[in-house]
């Protein structure tokens, strides 16, 4: 029972939680960072990120794909040995741990600034905290299945902004495609690319996937259709705002919202309505460093279980994410944060796979075909 | 397969074997021939019962024997004419005289006896059962065996419309009471050696006889093992409805949601087993019981297949979107009017400004008085006896609605969006269902009331993602729309045409997924074709 429990994950399925991961709260000053780097070129450095953070995806796919029946807290062991790769796991919880805290408390402070003006930021983020700690209380089978059940809601939404937004747009906002200066690029690259780091989540979903050997479609398809989303939203933001314009809005996407409203005047701003279900979003992402997290630590110690730490980590993520003072401080930490997570979502993966290919080290590969074959 | 997963309940429970305290403590004695011990003990045991008659004769004028029977489960003419009338007089082939008592019993059931059902006991306590069932038991001096006779027969209501289930175009059966008519109700309309009935007892003291009913070669025998299995650990004294076992079968207990589907419906039934689902059905309920069940089946009706699609796919759609209306609707009014009214256009705004003026209370204190008062409007309506319903409602509904506008304490709009919420509940075919999201509607207005519509979508979140953790039956809830089924969205938001649906949904994961011959999903126009192809099924097996 417990053999075909655990591997019901479909290659749809992961796509769509590598998508719903990727796109969470990061969508909403993403248009800022990028202007920030580059000015007009804001769309081609959002590829560029996109780039970087595939290939950190890559890297976890490949490795994911040599070890199909283990997540890369107990491969790491297997590669590196167990002490250096125990501390590797710790340095993947803390850093999710982390990352747990900081979503939360970038959405409750969204939250707060623009629909609840009166309500304490510690409420918003508790609130999300404990939505996502409860939620994380399933398997892994339902994990990808909540997923995969909002998946619509991360994309009809985004274009439905982005189309209305085209009647304000101006190519010329967006020009020059190249940019004009190029300081500042490969920060601004490596800013763009910590917002792709949930995908890591695919170093704990491979051992539960049917056909674990089909995890690289699933990759190379989560990050088409979450970076491609990425890059159409820069590009209608600064298309319609303008660079200089941005980089005076701490949150384009949110702006870009309230700018457009339905044809027919059924609703008359859409900011609310918007965030309201961006809230779903910000809620997939949070569920999945929160559960990767919990899941990490879970295997850390050998357990069956990883329920149990839901609740346990929750005093503890939440103290995290009341520590910035305000929201400049949370933003410094949140680009400082995600530039030195990438060493762990890139640099480790990338170590770990140098190292198994020089020591020839495989998982077990008579994984054959499916397991079950019906859906 | 998911189907194996363990039933939730400790296994330390006391089991109490003996069904009767009186029985009990004669169950092994045997009969012994003498007709007047075996009487008394029949007395002892229920003799002080009005109903239960025993009658002394001698079988074909020589032995002395006595009949036992309750008189009021038994067609008491059938057995004057049937049973006492045989046994008195000597069968015509067979001469009196020579008659010995060691013949006595084969002559009795070869020769004598007019019925089918009857057999020989001799247990005591087995004869005090079947009298207790309604059987009619002949005890005869000298023979250690009673004979037990089917003489069953209680009086029940005809065959009627379903009451809860309507259709306007379809079968106008519904099931009764007594599970003997409901099998036939179903067997005739499945006329396959395939359908299986098996029958099993459930209730200390009722002993009710339960029926799992599935299609051999379509239901996955696991869950069949699964379904018995269950119902083999229910340990009860009285099962009185379908609901009982209900509780006792479902994978989770705490969750608002039923997972077990009901209906009175035969041709319902006999869509779901073919569909490769198992039924339940109870002696002495209406309800059967379907499982698997997912969430998608209780918006569903049987009219879907049997009017035509497009019509159907259209009717589906307003149904959903009741059901999604009488969820939310309220929590939505709510946190629109007291947190986020720039959203609506400007003059609606303002009306809705206007029509609130006078009340005293927070929207979501109005929204909660009025939706409280509604659910007492139609908990009263349902009591009351049905010609005094409809006067309670129109009072109820009409002259206090308009007397609260009247006086300030509601306002004109929160009247009209609680009674479309209300009106939306009752589209929903499913009662159990509809309740479930009656219920939930009231801690998201909460939601509403305190966080906007921020605190909709995490009420919304919570319960979307309790659906997608909640199976029945080890197939997950929301299938097919999670995870994904091809073959099942056909049916899911919109009633594909029957010829699209060539396979039966995958999340029941049955042997036998074929549904539409070859010949079946082409065009009538086909008949031009001379000669049809023989054996069109093979292709469809192979692939």
């Amino acid at each position: 029972m417990k053999e075909e429990s655990t591997r019901q994950i479909t290659v749809i399925q992961t796509a769509a939680i590598l998508v719903s991961t990727i796109i969470g709260v990061g969508v909403l000053p993403l248009p800022l960072f990028a202007v920030r780097a580059a000015d007009s070129a804001a769309p081609l450095i959002t590829l560029l990120g996109m780039v970087v953070a595939f290939i950190g995806l890559a890297l976890v796919t490949i490795l994911g794909k040599r070890f199909s029946d283990k997540t890369i807290i107990l491969y790491s062991e297997d590669i590196i040995g167990k002490w250096p790769a125990r501390l590797g796991s710790v340095a993947i919880i803390a850093f999710f741990a982390i990352l747990t805290s900081l979503t939360a408390r970038e959405f409750g402070e969204v939250v707060v600034t623009s629909v609840l003006k009166q309500t304490p930021v510690e409420v918003t983020v508790i609130v999300m905290l404990l939505l996502a700690a409860i939620s994380t209380r399933n398997t892994i089978t339902t994990f990808a299945y909540i997923h995969n059940f909002y998946f619509p809601l991360l994309i009809v939404p985004v274009i439905l902004i982005v189309a209305l937004s085209l009647k304000n747009a101006e190519v010329i906002n967006l020009q020059p495609i190249w940019g004009s200066e190029l300081q500042g690029i490969l920060k601004g690259t490596l800013t763009i690319a910590a917002l792709f780091q949930g995908s890591f989540i695919l170093s704990m979903v491979i051992p539960s996937m049917r056909n674990p050997q089909k995890a690289m479609k699933a990759s190379v398809w989560g990050i088409i259709i979450a970076g491609g989303q990425y890059v159409v939203i820069v590009a209608a933001a600064v298309s319609v705002f303008g660079a200089e314009e941005i980089k005076n809005l701490l949150w384009p996407t949110l702006e870009l919202a309230k700018a457009t409203s339905l044809p027919a005047n059924i609703l008359e701003r859409l900011d609310a309505a918007f965030l309201a279900v961006w809230v779903t979003a910000v809620f997939t992402t949070l569920l999945s460093s929160y559960f990767l997290t919990i899941y990490a630590i879970s295997h850390l110690f050998r357990l069956s279980d990883h329920k149990m730490f839901s609740f346990f980590l929750l005093p503890l993520v939440f103290v995290m994410a009341m520590l910035p003072t305000n929201i400049v401080q949370m933003y410094d930490i949140i680009e400082n944060v995600g530039r030195i997570g990438l060493f762990i979502t890139i640099g480790y993966p990338g170590l770990l796979l140098m190292i198994s290919i020089i020591r020839k080290k495989r998982g077990n590969r008579n994984e054959g075909k499916s397991m079950d074959e019906t859906g | 397969m998911p189907f194996s997963k363990g039933f939730k309940k400790s296994g330390s429970k006391k089991t109490i074997k003996a069904p009767s305290q009186k029985l009990a403590a004669h169950e092994d004695v045997k009969i012994n021939g003498s007709l007047e011990q075996s009487i008394n003990f029949v007395q002892d045991l229920l003799g002080t019962n009005v109903d239960m008659v025993i009658r002394r004769f001698q079988v074909f004028g020589k032995f002395p024997a006595a009949m036992l029977y309750f008189c009021n489960m038994v067609n008491q003419t059938s057995i004057h004419s049937d049973l006492l009338k045989p046994l008195m007089y000597t069968p015509p082939q067979i001469d009196r005289d020579s008659i010995e008592l060691d013949q006595l019993k084969n002559i009795i059931i070869n020769d004598a006896l007019y019925y089918t059902g009857s057999m020989l006991e001799s247990n005591l306590t087995a004869l005090v059962e079947s009298i207790l069932r309604g059987c009619t038991v002949v005890v005869v001096e000298g023979i250690g065996d009673a004979f037990i006779i089917e003489t069953r027969s209680i009086e029940k209501r005809s065959i009627d419309q379903p009451a809860t289930e309507q259709v306007i175009r379809g079968p106008r059966e519904g099931f009764i009471e007594p599970i003997g008519t409901n099998i036939a109700l179903i067997r005739y309309r499945l006329q396959s050696a395939d359908l299986h009935i098996e029958s099993t007892e459930i209730g200390r003291r009722t002993k009710s006889k339960v029926a799992v009913c599935y299609v051999e070669g379509i239901t996955n025998p696991k869950l069949v093992e699964e379904v018995n299995k269950r119902l083999s650990k229910i340990d009860i004294d009285g099962v009185t409805d379908s609901g009982y076992l209900e509780q006792f079968i479902e994978d989770n207990h705490l969750s608002p949601f039923p997972q077990v589907q009901y209906t009175e419906r035969p041709d319902k039934i006999v869509a779901n087993l073919l569909e490769g689902r198992v039924a339940i059905l109870v002696d002495g309920s209406p309800l059967a019981l379907v499982v698997p069940t997912v969430f998608s089946q209780f918006y569903q009706t049987v009219e879907d297949y049997t009017e035509r699609f497009l019509l159907m796919s259209a009717i589906r759609l307003a149904r959903l979107l009741a059901l999604m209306f009488s969820l939310v609707f309220p929590a939505i009014y709510v946190s629109i009017i007291s947190f986020n009214p720039e959203l609506i256009p400007t003059e609606f705004a303002v009306a809705v400004a206007g029509g609130r003026a006078g009340v005293p209370f927070p929207a979501v204190v109005e929204v909660l008085i009025i939706e409280t008062s509604m659910e007492v409007l139609r908990e009263a309506t349902i009591r009351l006896p049905q010609q005094v319903g409809g006067a309670l409602s129109i009072v109820g509904v009409l002259v206090v609605g308009q007397a609260a506008v009247a006086a300030g304490f509601a306002s004109p709009i929160t009247v009209v969006a609680i009674a479309l919420t209300t009106i939306g509940s009752f589209a929903t075919p499913a009662y159990n269902a509809a309740l479930a999201l009656r219920l939930l509607r009231f801690p998201l207005i909460i939601m509403a009331g305190i966080f906007g519509l921020y605190g909709v979508m995490i009420g919304l979140i919570l319960i979307a993602n309790h659906l997608l953790s909640l199976k029945s039956f080890g197939v997950p809830y929301l299938s097919p729309l999670i995870p994904g089924d091809f073959q099942g969205y056909k049916d899911l938001i919109i009633r594909g045409p029957l010829s699209w649906m060539t396979q039966r949904p995958s999340f029941l994961r049955q042997i036998d997924r074929v549904k539409l011959g070859d010949a079946g999903t082409k065009d009538n126009k086909g008949h031009e074709e001379p000669a049809p192809r023989p054996a069109t099924n093979n292709k469809m097996e192979e692939s």
